[in-house]
Order: C-alpha cells, then sequence, then structure tokens
C-alpha cells in the first residue's frame, strides 16, 4: 500500500470513527500524549498544568495526558498501543528508544509538519548535543524535553575537612584519584568511613561510562545510524581499565557493583564524599542535603566530556493529518522559552535550548543554583548516549561486560571484546 | 534407647523452631524496614537510630501524590469482579472436566492447561488489539476481562472435584438434585479450602498486578492502586525510600491485614489443598 493511500484511509477511518464517536465535539481536535515520570515531586501534575494551560489558550485543542509509568513502561504501552491500531498522537519516550521506534515504523519525522523557516529557528534551536540522539538519517525523529546529563556533585565541607580548597573540584582523572585519596577515610580498624567517590554501576552503568569514554577521547559508542558499536578500542578498554582501578588499585571507591538508587543517599549521607550522578537529582540534594555542596563538570582525560540522556517528544503515526499538526503545534508551544523555563525550573531537567537560558526566569534560577550552568555549559563537550537499534539489547551487553570487569571475572580488555563480538553479531542484520 | 531417641527429636525440634524463626526474621525484614522508613524523617533511611524523631509526614505526602482514594476503590472493584467471575465461569468448567463426559473432552482440557503454560506478557499486544476491537479500552473490565477464565483454577479445581467420593454425588443425584443443585450443593461446599486458597492466590496477584492495567487504562477512574504506586519509582533522581516505603504500606496495607486476620483460615486451606 503507498504511504499516501494508507494516510487517507487512516484519516477517513479517524474521521469515520470519530463520527460515529463524538458528533458532538466534531470541530475540537482529540490528541492523546503519553507521558513518563522519572523524577520526584509533582511532575505529573506539572505535565498536566502545562496541557491545561495549553487548552486554555488554544480551545480547539483537547490534549488527554496520559500518565504511564517508567520509561520502560511507557515504550511498552506505546508499541502496544500502535500495534493495537489506536497510537497515541505524542509520547515522551527515552532518546536512545529513537532506532527501535524507526524499527517497528511507529513514528514520523517531524520534518514533513514544520516550514522551512522553522527548520531553522525552532529545531536548528536546541543544543546540538541533544539533537545528535534525534536526528538519523537527514530526518528529525525526537523533539528534546526532559533531558539530563550526568555531573559531579562534591561535599564542600569534606574538602574542607581534608585540608583541600571547598571551590577547586578535581578536573582531570588524575586529579581525581590524588584528591579522591585525600577524601578517602579509615578508622583505627582500616574500615572505610568515607569513600573519596562514588561513580555507580548498577542500573544503566553504559550511561556514566560513556562520560568516561569521551573524557578519554571517544564520541560515544555508537555510529550516528545505529548500526556500529566502538566497544573494543584503547580509548574505551582505557575508561573501563580506569574505572576498576578506582576500586582495586587506588581503593578510593566502594568495590564491587555500586547502586545507581542508592547513590544520592550516600552521597547525603557523608558515605562518599564526590558522587556522579544525574543533574535530576540536583533539586533532591539541595534539599536534603545537611551540608553545602558543589556541582562540577566530569573530570577530564584527555579532554572534557559526558553523555546526554532523558526523553523526547515522538510523534506516532496512525492519526489524521489535522491531528498531528496540532501535535506538533502543542510541541512548538512546550518548548519555547517560558514554558520551556518553568519546566526545567520545576523538574531539574536540563533546558534544551539556547534561548531558554535568557529568559528573566532561568536567569534568576541559575542565580540561585549555579549548578544549573554547570550542567549547560558541560553541553559543549557532550555526546550522545548509546543508542543502536536493538538498544536494549546492546546496552545490556555494554552493561554486563562492565559489571564483569568490575567484580573481576575478565579484564577491562577481554571484557570489552567480547562486548564488541555480541554487539556486531546482534547488530549484522542492520548493516 | 529410649532416652537417645527422645533427646534426638527433641534436638530435631530445636532445629526445627531455630530454622523457622531464621527464615522468619528473613521474611519480615524488608516489611519492617518499610516501617522504620516510613514513620522516620528520610534523614534515617539508612541510619538506625533508635530514639529517631517519628513523623506521619510520609503518609501524607505520599496519600497526597495521586489519588489513592480512587485507585483503592478500582482495584476493590477489579479484584473483586475476576475473583467472582473466575469463581462462577471456573467452578462449572472443572466440573465438567471432572464429571461429565462428553466428546473432545481430553482435547479441551489439554488446551486449558496450555493456558497455564502461555506468560501473560506475551499476549499484551493481541490482548490490547482485542480490547480495541471490544471497545472497552480505559475500562475496568478489559482489565479483567483476559483473567476471566483461568486455566489455573480449572485445573485446580477439577483435582479436588475429582477426590469427592461419587457415593455423594450419586446420592444427591437419587435424591432429584439437578446438575447445578448438585455442583452448589455439594461439590462447592467440599471444595471449600481449595477455593479460598485460590481466592487468595487471585486476590494478591491481580492487587499488585501492574504492566497490564498500566497499559490498558488511561484514566483516574479506571486505574488501580499499582499504577498510582509506580509514580514513586523515579529514577532520574534518585529514590526517596521514606516516602516509597509509605505508599507500599498504604497500597499493601489492606491485604496484609486481611491475611494476618484470616491467617489461620488460609493455612489451613493451602495445607489442604496442597498450593504450596
Amino acid at each position: 500500500m503507498t504511504r499516501l493511500m494508507k494516510t487517507r484511509l487512516l484519516a477517513a477511518a479517524s474521521i469515520f470513527a470519530s463520527a460515529a464517536m463524538l458528533p458532538a465535539s466534531a470541530s475540537a481536535v482529540d490528541l492523546e500524549f503519553y507521558f513518563p515520570v522519572a523524577v520526584g515531586g509533582d511532575a505529573a501534575g506539572i505535565i498536566e498544568r502545562m496541557t491545561s494551560a495549553y487548552m486554555e489558550e488554544n480551545p480547539g485543542v483537547n490534549i488527554n495526558a496520559i500518565y504511564t509509568g517508567s520509561y520502560a513502561d511507557t515504550t511498552t504501552r506505546a508499541i502496544t498501543a500502535a500495534r493495537g491500531g489506536n497510537a497515541p498522537q505524542l509520547a515522551i519516550l527515552l532518546s536512545v528508544d529513537m532506532f527501535a521506534l524507526i524499527d517497528e515504523d511507529i513514528i514520523l519525522p517531524w520534518d514533513d509538519f514544520v516550514t522551512e523557516a522553522e527548520q531553522e529557528s525552532w529545531i536548528g534551536g536546541f543544543y546540538d548535543s541533544f539533537m545528535a540522539n534525534s536526528q538519523t538519517g537527514g530526518q528529525t525523529w525526537g523533539i528534546p524535553f526532559q533531558r539530563s546529563t550526568p555531573v559531579m556533585y562534591y561535599n564542600k565541607e569534606a574538602f574542607a575537612a581534608a585540608g583541600l580548597d571547598p571551590e577547586t573540584p578535581p578536573a582531570t582523572w588524575d586529579e581525581l584519584v590524588e584528591i579522591g585519596q585525600q577524601l578517602t577515610l579509615r578508622d583505627a580498624n582500616g574500615n572505610v568511613t568515607q569513600w573519596g567517590v562514588r561513580i555507580p554501576s548498577s542500573g544503566f552503568p553504559s550511561w556514566l561510562f560513556t562520560g568516561l569514554v569521551a573524557s578519554n577521547g571517544q564520541d560515544g559508542l555508537a555510529n550516528d545510524a545505529g548500526t556500529e558499536v566502538y566497544f573494543d578500542t584503547p580509548e574505551v578498554i582505557g575508561a573501563l581499565e580506569y574505572l576498576v582501578s578506582l576500586a582495586s588499585e587506588h581503593e578510593i571507591m566502594a568495590p564491587g557493583i555500586l547502586d545507581w538508587g542508592a547513590t544520592p543517599r550516600a552521597f547525603m549521607d557523608g558515605e562518599s564524599a564526590i558522587a556522579w550522578t544525574t543533574t535530576g537529582n540536583l533539586t533532591n540534594i539541595r534539599n536534603n542535603a545537611p551540608f553545602d555542596f558543589g556541582v562540577a563538570m566530569l573530570p577530564a582525560n584527555v579532554r572534557r566530556g559526558a553523555p546526554t540522556g532523558g526523553g523526547n517528544f515522538y510523534l506516532f503515526e496512525g492519526s489524521s493529518d489535522e491531528q498531528l499538526q496540532a501535535a506538533v503545534d502543542f510541541v512548538k508551544w512546550a518548548t519555547a522559552p517560558e514554558q520551556a523555563a518553568s519546566w526545567s525550573i520545576d523538574t531539574g531537567y536540563v533546558a534544551p535550548r539556547a534561548d531558554t537560558w535568557e529568559t528573566d526566569a532561568m536567569r534568576a534560577y541559575a542565580e540561585e543554583v549555579p549548578g544549573a550552568l554547570v550542567a549547560r555549559d558541560q553541553l559543549a563537550y557532550a555526546v550522545p548516549e548509546l543508542s543502536t537499534f536493538e538498544g536494549p539489547r546492546i546496552t545490556q551487553i555494554m552493561n554486563d561486560a562492565i559489571a564483569a570487569a568490575i567484580v573481576g571475572d575478565m579484564t577491562p580488555a577481554e571484557a570489552m571484546a567480547a562486548a564488541q563480538n555480541q554487539a556486531d553479531a546482534v547488530l549484522a542484520a542492520y548493516r | 534407647m529410649s532416652t537417645l531417641v527422645v533427646t534426638q527429636t527433641r534436638f530435631d525440634r530445636a532445629l526445627f523452631v531455630a530454622g523457622a524463626w531464621a527464615l522468619a526474621l528473613v521474611w519480615i525484614l524488608p516489611l519492617a524496614y518499610a516501617i522504620w522508613t516510613a514513620i522516620h524523617p528520610s534523614a534515617y533511611e539508612t541510619r538506625f537510630v533508635l530514639l529517631a524523631p517519628l513523623t506521619f509526614e510520609n503518609f501524607t505526602r505520599a496519600w497526597n501524590a495521586a489519588p489513592f482514594a480512587r485507585y483503592f476503590l478500582n482495584t476493590i472493584m477489579l479484584v473483586s469482579m475476576i475473583l467472582a467471575a473466575q469463581l462462577i465461569l471456573c467452578i462449572h468448567a472443572a466440573f465438567a472436566f471432572a464429571r461429565l463426559e462428553f466428546p473432545g473432552k481430553n482435547i479441551l482440557f489439554a488446551l486449558v492447561l496450555v493456558q497455564l503454560m502461555v506468560m501473560p506478557d506475551i499476549l499484551l499486544v493481541r490482548n490490547y488489539a482485542t480490547m480495541a476491537q471490544l471497545g472497552l479500552v480505559d475500562t475496568i473490565l478489559a482489565i479483567g476481562l483476559p483473567y476471566f477464565a483461568s486455566g489455573f483454577a480449572i485445573f485446580l479445581l477439577r483435582q479436588t472435584f475429582k477426590t469427592i467420593p461419587k457415593e455423594l454425588d450419586e446420592a444427591a443425584r437419587v435424591e432429584g438434585c439437578s446438575l447445578i443443585g448438585l455442583i452448589w450443593r455439594v461439590y462447592v461446599p467440599l471444595a471449600k479450602p481449595t477455593i479460598l486458597a485460590f481466592a487468595l492466590v487471585s486476590v494478591s496477584h491481580h492487587w499488585n498486578n501492574f504492566i497490564w492495567p498500566l497499559i490498558i487504562t488511561s484514566s483516574v477512574e479506571t486505574r488501580p492502586l499499582t499504577v498510582g504506586l509506580s509514580i514513586f519509582s523515579t529514577t532520574d533522581s534518585g529514590i526517596e525510600w521514606s516516602v516509597i516505603t509509605a505508599a507500599t504500606l498504604i497500597t499493601s496495607g489492606p491485604l496484609l491485614i486481611g491475611f494476618l486476620l484470616f491467617q489461620r483460615q488460609f493455612v489451613q486451606s493451602f495445607m489442604r489443598a496442597g498450593i504450596k
């Protein structure tokens, strides 16, 4: 069936369906919008206030914002609904799911719904590092919205107690080791009472690891087309060797697998003086840390580097052109400076456009929370998160290999060589 | 000789009791942690201080984070609807498989058993499409419908009905009892322990079911408790254990209390029904 026919048939079907179901509100455009919640606070409430504000300004549009669990649950639901012939118009899903969604053939590129001027002014206005996980094959499949990046939180009081300058966080790998050694405190029996650093290795270890790889000079772990991975390069092996050495050789990080979810708590309880975790934790740590803390970029080896993460808006196939255009208009509104600023301030996500940071609200926020600026400035060095076809499987292969090296089952070089082989076998079908 | 036997049984008994206590402690530990964390401020999540200040704030925050009152109502409606439908359908089906003769009986029963082998998650997409065709998306009925004809219940009840002496069956028939009367007056009362045990398994399973309700429902009026609970699993920003444990206690509380109240009956019926 040609694409045109398909669209026409679908349009006819949806007109028929809406005529049969809702003859009264035939003029209003109904949109369904799935969103996950991955930060604390009232993220669900914030989204609902946002959609109702939009509906007030635009009486012709009716948006049904549906909370759909975690990112993984939301992806499951979106794919299930799309295959069941009941796709939403919009959903916020992980930016790295782009290839999976293209593979499923359920999303549409945004380019067809924006004018050439808007290509420049709207899509061109997002930070390039966020667009890296949102575009492929010359088309834009995702619009950055709830995006994040990892940063380094450090305990200023612990720095002062160790005789270090609280305003000079470690800027290089070597400094991290050196400062970490001074921050690692042991009691009379040799038991550690405070670790120097904590880089969590459960949950999504490949994400933070991409930061180490980037600082070691490699731009991410996969190509832009999502068909090749680069796991066994000297840069990647070197990054893994460094990560393993923090616990085994330098003894400044607790040995074994460190839990992601418990990391903010470990930092706030003084268990680790430095912790790597997402900017999404800024609000939580700011509210709950009993000491003065600082936020810094991830340290550099050959250069600075960090991955981006988080979710994009996706546009789904299977709706009338009128609905799709209304959905695009809503997303344009939601990413406009004023809205994006209040979203970023309320949730802690990094505002994805330069013009957002120029709003008064955002300026005042940056003054109050300088840590937010660190995340923005780090974007200049950001690389895309690991994203390929068969994404979850490839990420799992990487995560398992990192874990194997951390617990000592394999050397970093062996683990990465094995991961490369496994990933090549999976991706061969897409080349 | 006899003293040896006595000391041996005593020793066995001591071991048995120690083992039981050890298992009970391991079992209660997560629950104890949940209670401890829920009634203290978040600073005490990973620190045990006996006289830490108590607070009720975690419960208030958890309760206000989602429309839990409505979710409770939905979950209760959901589990009672599923249980009622399962019992009515499966008791009759199980009786037919246990006591009636009809062509294709064995093949049909084999098909019912096949249902036990299929993971429900595999059917998500198919079930969603079916519900969409029936126009039931976003209804409580749609959450329950795929579970009404439970293969497990049919199998379990059939086995129980088979153990009921034929004499009782025949005596009732001689007295002129109808087939339906026979089921409800003879078989069901004798299978009560099994039915109770199945009811517990069914209710707790559907009370805790998450992914299917999340996918098939969209609105506050239809969503169950587990969907409300999931807004606390905030992986991006670190988990607030104090609030999430409070929410867990709120949502699992009624089940826990119910179990503790009727514990003796449940344990007995499990022993008799042979579900472990």
